[in-house]
């Protein structure tokens, strides 16, 4: 046994690692097409692993064979040659077995994987293409559950692929072997035990149904389960944890109930199992019993028949396991390619020759809102409805689905993005939106993916100046105290959606991020939405500094924003009514009428923060020298 | 913080307990699958006594009879195996749902301070995946260990039966198997363990890129995100590719151990029946009963690994109940409602005070605010006011009795925390106000969400109050979730209100506009306001400046302006225009 080890590792290393590096394009006409255009990728494997399974399915087969034989001939002349031999022979054959099958499931399970994981490699690729009308098209759960779950039942065709087939192989020789020894026997093989895998079907289905049954109400019972958790806290805090267990016994019996149906449909299949098998047994001994009394077969073959009966149980279970896989993974792919057909956005698709300069250095212009934002100034959107600003924002990166028609009407320089084409508009507007999500991975690299990219400007920076970039941006967004929260600060891990930070930490590490873009044009959403007036006056003061010169777009409607910025827009029933300088608008000179309006909006808001403006970056102006820790940055916020 | 998990010893005597508790039901259980398992003897036993009889050239009707015993015996087996079956599985419902019940109980009772320092990431996943595995395990496997070990133990004990001396070839295998299978399941349970975490951070990532589709797209993350959906499927196939060594070895190993007890049998049988101590159907019947171990034993191989798999989640299912609790209640009555704190100090870690013995002594009915910069401590100081942990130094009381000295439930009626953590329940909205009030009225309902200005955007929902919300319902946005949690909060009604930062999700204007009514609602009430804006301040009766873990300031909002000093160079400066 001990060179069966390495002759599977040697197999193990032979075939290609995965992930492969271009899933490759399949066709999403239809589930039996995808299936087999994935089949048509391992074809070689598939093969390999359908010949080991005959292998062992043969020699399987061929143990009551020679068991049947050594009766006969081996067993009552002492240790005999032909004992010998026949025991050499279960040997050989136990060896066979023993390589084929570990050889097989080597590549069952490489099969499983390449399957799975193409798919999943698929599903992965195609939603970082798609923007958000992925999200549109279908809930985040079913997105993630086409990962979690079908992309294996798509690997679990191709794992049982081969065991179908070996069963299938054997059950024939097998059948053959018989009808040679005896018609009857041949033909109830035949014809008795597709019967038996017929009756059994009939049990499976309504089994089916009760175990999806008790699944769904699993399922439930699970979500139940972690939002009591989740929102436990409050549950501790106000009351309600006896409301909230009675619920979750309510629906743990109800899940025990199902299982308790399950259990009853379940054993009938084991019985069933047990009584249809066994009857047939029953029957071929009876027959080959007969047949050896009369002479016309061996005790020996009476053995191997015996051995043949029970053998066959195998290739049945395989089959109707194969049936099954089958439909589950079909249901999978007919998930999998709602989520492969939803569109690309097309942001990374190549560039129309030319358009890298094209309107460079000019000003942006939506013409829906006529909203003009000057080239190298920071201009500030307000209204008094928050979204409407938001929405002409994000319409002047085009970001989103709800923009997709408006590629024509705003233009960068004269040229409309529409001529400049997505993956350009992208990489010269960037924007940033209130609530934009963190990822998972080490805050250097998550704070400045470009420059993992290697994309701002090309050139690869020393270490000290890459830190020395990444500290200048945490410093202009007030972040640096993440660096305390995160473990090992720029080299620790954000946990998954930055989870483990504050929603103001999550805000300015986001607007870092952004920041770090370096992007021509960039468009911040409401950016200090979530954090304190000490906070939001120095970043508002630190933003100018940093975009200074550089076409920027603020929405946001707190004064200590407005008074920083180099002009500001008044925007109100979607349309620009005024521009000027907050000071100069609250003063009137974009007439009375804007002055009021204005002063109705900001002044509002400026009641709420209990200011009217400029001063609080006054505080900020008088800073000799940079803030560098928390502790400095509070004790400075404390002078003031 | 972290919970903890069940040792091994723990873990014994835990399912030591469960086990004797169901001793009359697994009895049944056993009784019925050893049942099943002698029936399944019988036909080897039975052509061994026809290889004979053919060998002495017997009459017909001895085979007939043979038969018939032997179609009696397969139906014998086959309704055994279906009782016990149904049996062991409804045993397995009946234990598991006590175990999951048990659970969420303990789990809804942890000690405040537990579940506001251990964060709910932990518990959330032993209440989804910890229960899944040992629901597979307790489901499936259980049963299935029970049935294949009944299995081999009689099918060898019979084999002894027949003939011991045959018998005892059986064994030969067995000096290749164990050391193989123990040195399979010494590894297995981890490597299984590596590759289920590795689809899990592989379903994470997914996650993080469809919900933040819009991010991805705007800041071009796309390349990024591939490279890790990659890179964690690179982790995936390297755990699998560990786990298909482990079989790699574990197979031929076993199948090997499988064929050497036939051969063994035939080779010392044919050696004893030349010797005249068997006879041919003795050696083929104990031949056949060899070849028919293969399954069972293959099977419990199977199951002891997803066994191992399932006892280290239930470890950590088990390990929640050695949480201890952080207070004992005493029965001393608070004799009114005025909240002291008394030179509080509090540490997270030992030896780094974040409180550094604050005393603040709240006035009945007052409104306090607490501004201070961020990480300063204000909410640390919030929980001590709302009894949520045990002050490390000093204390904190309600009509002369510390709040931690308090029952729970009474605690909730003198001084409630709402943070801006929202979390909006499974349920209709109507279900996640009665929390606080399971009794309220209908009027009451009304009038929580109206003092909140949450009841336009209710009533406009397709079923009102009816309408279901939290995950799978209607979606509320995080201010609508804050406002729900601040009804709750009315509903409730303590005498004593700490509010952290509750409004901070809403935009300014209808965070003051929501803090208005609320304090209309909540007139006679102490309220202590955590807040990051300063109309806060502005609007309550006192303000408390809190720095580096001290109250460095405290009074009137024109007390502390004309005093000159933090506060009012702050408000100053946003005054000035």
């Amino acid at each position: 046994m001990a060179s069966t080890v390495p002759e599977g590792r040697r197999t193990v290393l032979r075939v290609r690692p995965l992930p492969e590096t271009d899933p490759g394009t399949p066709p999403l006409t239809s589930a039996p097409a995808y299936l087999w255009w994935v089949a048509r990728r391992q074809g070689w494997l598939l093969l390999g692993s359908s010949l080991l399974a005959v292998a062992s399915a043969v020699s399987l087969a061929a143990l009551p064979f020679l068991l049947g034989r050594v009766v006969d001939t081996g067993l009552d002349g002492g240790l005999s040659r032909d004992l010998l031999v026949g025991c050499l022979l279960i040997l050989g054959a136990g060896l066979v077995l023993a390589l084929g099958n570990v050889v097989g499931h080597v590549l069952d399970v490489h099969n499983w994987l390449r399957g799975a994981f193409r798919t999943s490699q698929l599903v992965g690729h195609h939603v970082t293409r798609t923007g958000d009308a992925v999200t549109a098209e279908l809930p985040t759960g079913e997105v993630v559950a086409t990962v979690a779950s079908d992309a294996l039942r798509v690997g679990e065709v191709f794992y049982v692929t081969a065991r179908f087939i070996g069963g299938l192989v054997a059950y024939l020789v097998v059948a053959a072997l018989l009808l040679d020894s005896s018609v009857v026997l041949g033909v109830a093989v035949l014809v008795g035990l597709p019967t038996v895998a017929g009756a059994l079907a009939l049990v499976v289905r309504p089994l089916q149904r009760r175990q999806a049954e008790q699944r769904e109400a699993a399922g439930r019972l699970t979500t139940l389960g972690s939002d009591t958790v989740s929102g436990l806290r409050i549950l501790r805090g106000i009351g309600g944890e006896d409301v909230f267990t009675a619920r979750y016994r309510e629906q743990s019996q109800r899940v025990r109930h199902a299982g308790v149906r399950v259990a009853g449909t379940q054993s009938l299949l084991d019985g069933l199992q047990t009584l249809l098998p066994g009857l047939f047994l029953a029957g071929v001994v009876w027959v080959g019993a007969r047949l050896a009394l009369d002479g016309e077969i061996t005790a020996g073959q009476l053995v191997t028949f015996y051995g043949y009966a029970a053998f066959l149980t195998e290739p049945l279970t395989a089959a109707t396991q194969a049936v099954h896989v089958l439909t589950r993974a079909l249901v999978g792919v007919r998930k999998i390619l709602r989520v492969l057909r939803v569109p690309v956005t097309g942001a990374e698709l190549p560039r129309p020759d030319g358009a890298s300069s094209a309107g460079l250095g000019g000003d942006l212009v939506d013409a829906v809102s006529q909203v003009l934002v000057r080239h190298g100034t920071v201009t500030a959107l307000v209204s008094a409805d928050p979204d409407e600003t938001a929405r002409v924002a994000t319409r002047l990166g085009l970001l989103g689905r709800e923009h997709a028609d408006d590629a024509a009407r705003v233009t960068l320089g004269g040229v409309a993005l529409a001529d400049l084409g997505l993956a350009e508009v992208r990489r010269r507007v960037v924007v940033a939106e209130s609530t934009p999500q963190l990822f998972t991975g080490l805050l250097r690299e998550e704070l400045d993916p470009r420059a993992a990219d290697g994309v701002p400007d090309g050139l690869v920076r020393a270490r000290e100046e890459v830190e020395a970039r990444l500290l200048d941006a945490l410093l202009a967004a007030d972040g640096q105290d993440v660096l305390d929260s995160v473990p090992d600060g720029l080299d620790g891990e954000v946990a998954e959606k930055g989870r483990s930070l504050s929603g103001g930490q999550r805000q300015r590490l986001a607007l870092a991020r952004a920041l770090l873009t370096e992007a021509e044009v960039l468009v911040l959403v409401e950016p200090t939405s979530a954090v304190d007036a000490h906070t939001e006056a120095r970043i508002a003061a630190r933003l100018a500094q940093v975009r200074a010169g550089r076409t920027t777009v603020v929405v946001s409607a707190s004064p200590l924003v407005l008074d920083r910025v180099d002009e500001v827009v008044l925007v109100a029933d979607g349309v620009a009514r005024a521009r000027g300088t907050h000071r100069g608008l609250l003063d009137g000179a974009a007439g009375p009428e804007a002055a009021a309006r204005y002063r109705a909006v900001v002044s509002r808001a400026a009641a709420d923060e209990g200011t009217a403006g400029t001063a609080a970056a006054t505080g900020t102006d008088t800073t000799t020298g940079t803030p560098t820790t928390r502790e400095e940055a509070h004790r400075e916020a404390a002078r003031r | 913080m972290k919970l903890p998990v069940a040792d091994a010893a723990a873990l014994r005597a835990h399912t030591g307990r469960l086990l004797r508790r169901h001793r009359r039901g697994l009895g049944r259980v056993l009784g019925l699958h050893v049942s099943a398992a002698v029936a399944g003897l019988a036909g080897p036993w039975l052509l061994g006594l026809m290889v004979d009889a053919v060998r002495r050239g017997a009459d017909g009707s001895f085979v007939d009879q043979a038969v018939l015993f032997l179609v009696v015996a397969v139906v014998l087996q086959a309704g055994l195996v279906r009782a016990a079956q149904r049996a062991s599985m409804v045993l397995g419902e009946t234990v598991f749902a006590e175990l999951r019940e048990e659970f969420v109980a303990t789990v809804t009772r942890l000690p405040l301070s537990v579940v506001e320092r251990a964060g709910t990431g932990d518990l959330v996943s032993r209440t989804t995946t910890d229960i899944d595995r040992v629901q597979h395990t307790v489901r499936f496997g259980v049963p299935r260990v029970l049935v294949t070990s009944a299995t081999i133990t009689l099918t060898v004990v019979a084999a002894f039966v027949v003939d011991w001396r045959v018998a005892v070839a059986l064994l030969v295998g067995t000096p290749l198997l164990v050391p193989t299978v123990r040195w399979y399941l010494r590894r297995a349970a981890a490597g299984y363990l590596r590759e289920s975490a590795s689809y899990a951070r592989l379903n994470g990532t997914i996650t993080e890129s469809v919900e933040g589709a819009r991010t991805v797209d705007a800041l071009g993350l796309g390349a990024r995100r591939r490279a890790r959906t990659d890179a964690d499927l690179r982790v995936a196939y390297s755990a699998e590719q560990y786990t298909l060594r482990l079989r790699t070895v574990l197979f031929p190993g076993v199948d090997l151990s499988f064929v050497l007890p036939i051969v063994g049998v035939l080779v010392w049988g044919a050696w004893l029946i030349a010797s005249g101590h068997t006879t041919v159907g003795s050696v083929t019947t104990i031949a056949l009963y060899a070849v028919q171990l293969m399954q069972p034993i293959g099977e419990l191989i199977f199951w002891l690994d997803e066994v191992q798999v399932g006892s280290t989640a239930l470890a950590r299912i088990v390990g929640v109940a050695d949480v201890a609790p952080d207070r004992r209640a005493g029965d001393a009555e608070p004799s009114d409602e005025h909240v002291v704190a008394e030179k509080v100090r509090y540490a997270y870690r030992e030896g780094h005070d974040v409180l550094h013995g604050i005393d603040l002594d709240l006035a009945v009915g007052e409104r306090l605010a607490v501004v201070g910069p961020s990480g300063a401590g204000k909410s640390t100081l919030g929980r001590m006011l709302a009894g949520i942990h045990p002050p490390t130094g000093g204390r904190v009381s309600v009509g002369g009795v510390p709040l931690v000295d308090l029952p729970l439930e009474d605690l909730r009626g003198h001084v409630a925390l709402v943070t801006q953590e929202h979390h909006v329940f499974v349920g209709t909205i109507e279900q996640n106000l009665r929390l606080a009030r399971t009794d309220a009225a209908p009027e009451d309902l009304r009038r929580a969400l109206e003092a909140v200005d949450a009841w336009e955007w209710v009533a406009a929902l397709p079923d009102g109050l009816a309408t279901e919300v939290g995950s799978g319902g209607v979606a509320l946005t995080p201010a609508q979730a804050q406002q729900v949690a601040l009804a709750r909060l009315v509903l409730l009604d303590p005498h004593t209100l700490v509010l952290d930062e509750a409004t901070s999700l809403l935009d300014p204007r209808a965070a003051r506009h929501l803090e208005r009514s609320l304090s209309a609602v909540l007139a006679g009430r102490t309220v202590v306001a955590i807040a990051h804006r300063l109309h806060t301040a502005h609007d309550a009766d006192r303000v408390a400046v809190v720095d580096g873990g001290r109250i460095t300031e405290i009074g009137s909002h024109d007390e502390l302006v004309a005093a000159g000093g933090d506060y009012a160079a702050l408000w100053h400066s946003w005054q000035r225009d």
